[in-house]
């Protein structure tokens, strides 16, 4: 009895506790997302020059970015490569499916097989798929305007682990090229995954970095891979914020997984590292705000995209908020000690292990986590007399990134 | 839009927006009496407003009317220091 009673506080819930659906939702246009509204200037002109030139002279940069970047030729990118393949015809000999479970965990062992690291499934709500496309695939007779139509039942979720170290030297190339990696690691997986489904003869569509027409985190939050964090993230019990998503969308019959509860809810309401250490101020200290009928933390997308600008050619990608999360950590016993016992421990009784554990977390790990890195040839390290200002005369003491006051509610 | 520097800084210029500006976009010298923030620069995240401890710093649109010139005071700053 008491045993179930526990159980019924801290076991997996039918519903997301980081998200609640308050009132109707309309779909969202993929031209309002912010990388469209970049290239169309609607965020200022600096930013949208910043956008097709930021790979810069550096090849290594250009190989693992998006198209157009620098001066880099297009074919040398594969994530502009993949944005022209066409996807292949569903096979017409249908492999019957008797058993959606058993077949929905040989999906997820044939995913990791491809590369993911993480895997879930989840019904495709037609709210999380773009109204319109902003992009799309010329080889699949898209173009940008057209209204899509995604009529599959099931989403595959799928995880894709980034180096809990590389990142710690953001923002740096270093961090940049870890994270351009794992976009293009969201690529191959989607495309073989997709192809697989369509071999054994249902409908598939990969969506991957560059080529998507679903938001993946909420469908990410839905399939049980993680919760919903105060940056907007979702946030793995062991990768923390560090997965790049990406998804395969079918009519293969398959077994659903369930959102979970790590504890996410209470660990945000406390933990503010990353609303502390945002250099742009975008992530909230306060509570959740209702926007489009969903309950939750909203950060300002403006502000974080237009950082970039801070960059001065050092880097391109901010990751600092997931690198702050404290559930990034590397994979360790300590790690999962101590998320295995916030998971199991009841919901109002979560406070009292959680404020301990951050500030553990801040004693040992550091209140705007940082390292000083060398890799290839590029070094982190802040550069002494970096001239921060060019505006003759003045004098005020502009400080280095790393030197910043942390912010404080 | 953009943040602007009112009256309230002249003769004040504590400083503390300076080390919580992401875009370092603050910018002063000793003879001014008050600080600025370089329009072009500023990405409205609106950090350096808890930061002032005199309540100089307001949003382009929420500027009292009394303090409006301060819009054109700070572009006009940088106009020939560029």
């Amino acid at each position: 009895m008491f045993s179930t009673a526990i159980r019924s506080l801290t076991a997996k819930k039918q519903n997301p506790r980081t998200y609640r659906v308050v009132g109707p939702q309309r779909q969202i246009d993929e031209r309002e997302t912010p990388h469209p509204r970049v290239d169309r200037g609607e965020l200022g002109e600096r930013l949208r020059s910043w956008r097709t030139t930021n790979a810069g002279t550096d090849p290594f940069r250009r190989v693992l970015g998006p198209a157009g970047g620098g001066s880099g030729n297009p074919y040398n990118s594969l994530q502009h490569i993949m944005t022209k393949v066409p996807e292949g015809p569903v096979s017409p000999d249908r492999v019957p499916v008797t058993d959606p479970v058993k077949m929905a965990h040989n999906i997820k062992e044939v995913a990791r097989f491809f590369g993911a690291d993480v895997v879930g499934i989840t019904h495709l709500g037609q709210l999380y798929v773009y109204s319109h496309r902003a992009r799309g695939s010329a080889a699949l007779g898209e173009k940008p305007g057209d209204p899509i139509n995604l009529p599959h039942k099931f989403a595959i979720c799928m995880g894709f682990a980034s180096d809990y170290y590389k990142f710690l030297s953001n923002n740096s190339r270093i961090s940049d090229a870890e994270y351009g990696l794992g976009n293009i690691h969201t690529i191959p997986t989607t495309f073989m995954l997709a192809s697989y489904i369509r071999e054994m003869g249902y409908p598939a569509r990969a969506h991957h970095y560059g080529r998507s027409e679903v938001n993946p985190i909420p469908l990410a939050v839905n399939a049980g891979l993680g919760e919903l964090g105060r940056h907007g993230m979702l946030i793995h019990e062991e990768y923390g914020s560090r997965l790049h998503l990406a998804v395969v969308t079918t009519d293969l019959p398959l077994a659903v997984d369930e959102p979970i509860d790590i504890g996410v809810e209470e660990v945000c309401k406390y933990c503010m590292k990353c609303a502390r250490t945002c250099p742009s101020h975008s992530i909230p200290f306060g509570g959740k705000e209702v926007h489009n009928g969903v309950e939750r933390y909203r950060i300002n997308v403006d502000s974080c995209y237009k950082y970039r600008l801070a960059s001065r050619g050092q880097w391109s990608n901010c990751v600092i908020c997931v690198s702050s999360c404290c559930y990034n950590k590397p994979t360790a016993w300590w790690h999962t000690l101590a998320t295995e016992a916030i998971k199991r421990t009841p919901i109002p009784l979560r406070v009292f292990l959680i404020k301990p554990l951050l500030w553990i977390d801040d004693l040992f790990w550091g209140k705007r986590p940082w390292k000083h890195m060398k890799w290839l040839d590029y070094d982190n390290a802040p550069e002494a007399n970096a001239p921060i200002c060019n505006i003759p005369g003045c004098n005020v003491k502009h400080t280095n990134l790393q030197h910043k006051r942390l912010h404080r509610a | 839009m953009t943040y602007v520097i009112a009256e309230p800084c002249i003769n004040v210029k504590d400083k503390g927006c300076i080390d919580v500006c992401p875009m370092d976009c603050i910018h002063g010298t000793d003879q001014d009496n008050m600080l600025y923030i370089d329009p072009n620069d500023c990405i409205d995240c609106g950090g350096c407003v808890p930061a002032c401890p005199v309540k100089a710093i307001f949003p382009e649109a929420e500027i009292p009317e009394k303090w409006r010139q301060f819009i054109q005071l700070n572009a006009d700053y940088f106009k020939n220091r560029r």
